[in-house]
């Protein structure tokens, strides 16, 4: 069995798996989860691996319920995450805002079937002024990355995180070398419940609303939402993160996030090696959106195709933060495979390449009529 | 911010498995990515299969590098490729990269197109795995015979990477899958490729 | 008992001026008055669980969470660390907390609106899957909070907003006893029934209050209160006229005692 000790050697692992041992190795003791494809592995490992370790994993009998444990769980400081996919992630939506809103750690992890959950994982279901990190890594080294900083982020920030992963990244094997990162030193969780404040006349609260005692008022919804807010554009300006190459002498530059930018990354390889002027950029955190980023990359670009998994839904940020809105083309879609839980046929390079050659044929054929 | 690397020119193995489900097609695909680990080799198994556990598509890509693999999960072409049924090969002819190795079950997949492009070796893996005594270890014989052609790892690593990967309720098919790869890599024998 | 009794009126203030509100009397763990409509019977139910605290010893190793009703408002003068939870998720946050602090006493306090209609599924999984921990019910047989609509718990024939004529079988459905469900689940280490209504029921109430705490202490599983208290707003009654209300009403439906009994501890007495 894998089991969650640092092996200097490379593990022919499962995406699923691989995340699940990351976790463990960030520190994760709790979790909990409702089966549903292409999750159900990631709570599958979690519930032999986590006993192992000194931890507890809990089949939910609900989303909400898992994702209520899990607030539960990280309510008294412990490291805990849920997770499903867009579908369950769906009923979580209440336990992830009320989470942001009452300031309680905990991971999400969204294996998801596709690329339509981008909205749910940046604008998020859930009342009130909160927003989740949400990172979108484009393979499996990467999200076993990602796990571990989603752990370190959401204790920093006291705040939910999200991981937007999908059934590339969790039903593929790929040799991954695991360890644990070590990350800056956090702030003491003298917030966490423990037990020990009753009586004292100063016990603790995790109050959405923030009342505080009779003899010891908090800020109230007002003051507490405003403090919230504002924590969260902190965390709007500190927590962007891309990856962009070859903008700098490009004419066309292609945005996408998670597996689809591998595969464009790959595309646009073959591209230049035939003389294209082309170049990509990745979102890594799909929120907060690295606007700035896209905006001084997509400097001087022609054309700016935008290629994702679903009706056009990351194009919105794209159109906020492009230099040039008119520089904008679409070349995504709904692509889901027959089964209705992974991708469809666009997910593939030959097509992204016809999709990309098309744009720019069709720009030129506009240009030169 | 942080700029990626350029591309290297790949040196990877890219295998396409096609069959049905039943045939053992993921097994083997995981026997093969487990083993080429053990060796110290770069691996990638990618699973493409339908809902159903007999009879239905069960594809997989197995990719093999001795550098940090750069192939994608979905393969827009491949090196090699195993076909061990005819009813889902479809997309073979066109993936598979002029002058690729094809491994044909030849007890049930008709010659078909993509001979005069492809160096077509056939095996009779259905037949030969009845006459073993056990039908359900095809795949296994077209394995022994895929990494004899190849040369990928040593046969002791297939034998034990297949023994480690054998679900409890399936141990006792261990020893027939291991005749099953010697017996596919002696069908072979003499066909490797020049090196 | 041949003594006879007094009757002490309790529509008007006692003649000798030296009246004291109730609130006079609170635990030290009460940091304040609360906030809730006269006659209300929650107050009375928060007092006794937080003296059971006190009498059992666990005042500084307890955490309740605590669901969304008029008792919410407790949150801010009770003297125990506290998470206030979303509506009918207390028994699956409690689920977190108490796998992650074993050794801690853990409680829920949720009203019927908040378990019984909201929390149904929470509440009867965490009873099966034997969570150690003690739920609190607040059952008044409406949602006070929100000015007197049905529930899951209200009684038939009683007039709620959302039933003006009177609770109808034929067009809302029956009452779920659910402390009735919950005991006859495997995973359960005790189960009961009380109210505030009277100072009798009160007092027996507090010592169901101390033998689930005592439950969960000993390990024996999930262990449930539930507590019939007044609503004389949202019955449309006057404060004085709770208790009797009570009695007539959800008392009939929703019989008082014990409903599963803890465990015989081997070798020793009750």
């Amino acid at each position: 069995m894998n089991t969650a000790v640092a092996k200097p050697s490379m593990q022919l692992l499962e995406g699923a798996t691989a995340i699940a041992e990351s976790a463990i190795l960030a520190g994760c003791r709790f979790f909990a989860g409702y089966p549903i494809s292409p999750f159900t592995p990631l709570l599958e490992h979690m519930s032999r691996a986590l006993p192992e370790n000194g931890g507890v994993c809990i089949n939910a009998e609900s989303e909400i319920e898992g994702a209520n444990m899990a607030l539960g769980a990280g309510a008294t400081g412990a490291m805990a995450a849920t997770g499903s996919c867009g579908q369950g992630l769906a009923l979580m939506q209440e336990t992830i805002a009320e989470a942001a809103l009452n300031e309680t750690p905990m991971v999400v992890f969204n294996l998801a079937r596709n690329q339509q959950d981008y909205f749910q994982a940046t604008r998020g279901g859930g009342w009130g002024d909160y927003r989740t990190i949400a990172l979108a890594p484009k393979d499996i080294p990467e999200a076993v990355e990602h796990t571990q900083l989603l752990f370190h982020l959401s204790r920093r920030y006291r705040a939910p995180t999200l991981l937007y992963g999908d059934p590339l990244l969790a039903q593929t094997r790929v040799g991954v070398h695991l360890r644990r990162i070590e990350f800056d030193e956090l702030p003491p969780q003298d917030w966490a419940l423990d037990g020990t404040g009753g009586g004292t006349g100063e016990s603790r609260q995790i109050w959405t609303w923030a009342m505080g005692k009779a003899t010891n008022p908090g800020l109230g919804p007002d003051g507490h939402w405003q403090q919230v807010a504002a924590k969260f554009d902190r965390i709007a300006e500190l927590e962007q993160r891309s990856e962009q190459r070859y903008a700098e002498d490009a004419d066309t530059l292609v945005v996408s996030f998670g597996s689809a930018a591998k595969f464009i990354e790959h595309v646009v390889e073959e591209l230049r090696a035939e003389g294209h002027r082309i170049g990509w950029f990745r979102p890594i955190s799909l929120w907060p959106f690295p606007g700035p980023a896209l905006a001084g990359a997509t400097a001087g670009i022609k054309r700016v195709l935008v290629f994702e998994l679903n009706a056009g839904q990351m194009l919105e940020d794209v159109r906020q933060y492009a230099r040039d809105r008119d520089a904008i083309r679409f070349i995504g879609g709904v692509s889901i495979h027959e089964s209705g839980l992974s991708y469809g046929p666009l997910l593939d390079a030959p097509e992204i390449r016809a999709r990309i050659l098309a744009a720019i044929a069709e720009d030129s054929t506009r240009s030169t009529s | 911010m942080t700029s990626a690397r350029p591309a290297a020119p790949p040196a990877e193995l890219q295998l396409l498995l096609i069959g049905i489900g039943g045939q053992g097609i993921q097994l083997i695909g995981k026997t093969l990515a487990q083993a080429a680990t053990n060796t110290g080799k770069h691996a990638m198994l990618a699973a493409d299969y339908g809902g159903e556990m007999r009879g239905g598509p069960s594809n997989a890509s197995v990719v093999i590098g001795t550098e940090p693999l750069r192939s994608l999960p979905i393969l827009p072409s491949a090196t090699a490729a195993i076909v061990a049924s005819h009813k889902f090969a479809g997309p073979v002819p066109q993936r598979l990269r002029e002058g690729g190795l094809l491994l044909r079950n030849s007890s049930v997949v008709d010659s078909g197109a993509g001979r005069e492009h492809h160096r077509v070796v056939e095996v009779p893996a259905t037949a030969m795995a009845t006459e073993l005594g056990a039908p359900q270890a095809s795949g296994f014989i077209l394995l022994g015979a895929f990494n004899r052609l190849t040369g990928l790892v040593p046969e002791a690593e297939l034998v034990t990477a297949m023994t480690a990967l054998l679900p409890p309720y399936r141990a006792q098919h261990a020893t027939k899958n291991a005749e099953a790869l010697s017996a596919g890599a002696a069908a072979v024998a003499g066909q490797e490729a020049p090196r | 008992m041949t003594q006879e009794l007094r009757i002490v009126p309790t529509d008007r203030p006692p003649a000798d001026g030296k009246a004291r509100k109730v609130a006079d009397f609170r635990p030290s763990l009460m940091l304040g008055e609360h906030g809730l409509c006269p006659g209300c019977g929650e107050p009375v139910a928060l007092r006794i669980l937080l003296e059971t605290l006190q009498d059992l010893g666990i005042v500084n190793n307890s955490i309740g969470v605590v669901g969304h009703g008029c008792y919410g408002s407790f949150v801010r003068i009770m003297d125990v660390d506290v998470l206030q939870c979303l509506h009918g998720r207390a028994p699956s946050c409690a689920t977190g907390i108490k796998r992650m602090r074993p050794q801690t006493a853990v409680f829920t306090m949720q009203g019927d609106g908040d378990m019984v209609n909201e929390g149904l599924q929470e509440v009867l999984h965490t009873a099966a899957r034997g969570e150690n921990v003690t739920a609190i019910l607040l059952n008044n047989g409406v949602f006070g909070d929100t000015g007197g609509q049905q529930t899951a718990t209200t009684v038939l024939g009683q007039r709620t907003k959302t039933s003006i004529e009177g609770r109808d079988p034929g067009l809302h459905g029956h009452p779920i006893p659910v402390a009735d469900l919950v005991a006859s689940l495997d995973g359960v280490g005790y189960v009961a029934r009380g109210a505030v209504g009277t100072a009798g029921s009160i007092a027996r109430t507090k010592r169901m209050i101390r033998a689930a705490f005592e439950s969960q202490l000993a390990g024996e599983g999930f262990s449930l209160v539930e507590i019939l208290t007044m609503c004389p707003t949202g019955w449309f009654v006057g404060a004085p006229q709770g208790p009797d209300y009570l009695a007539e009403s959800m008392e009939q439906v929703f019989p008082l005692g014990d409903l599963r009994a803890r465990p015989k501890p081997s070798g020793a007495g009750a």
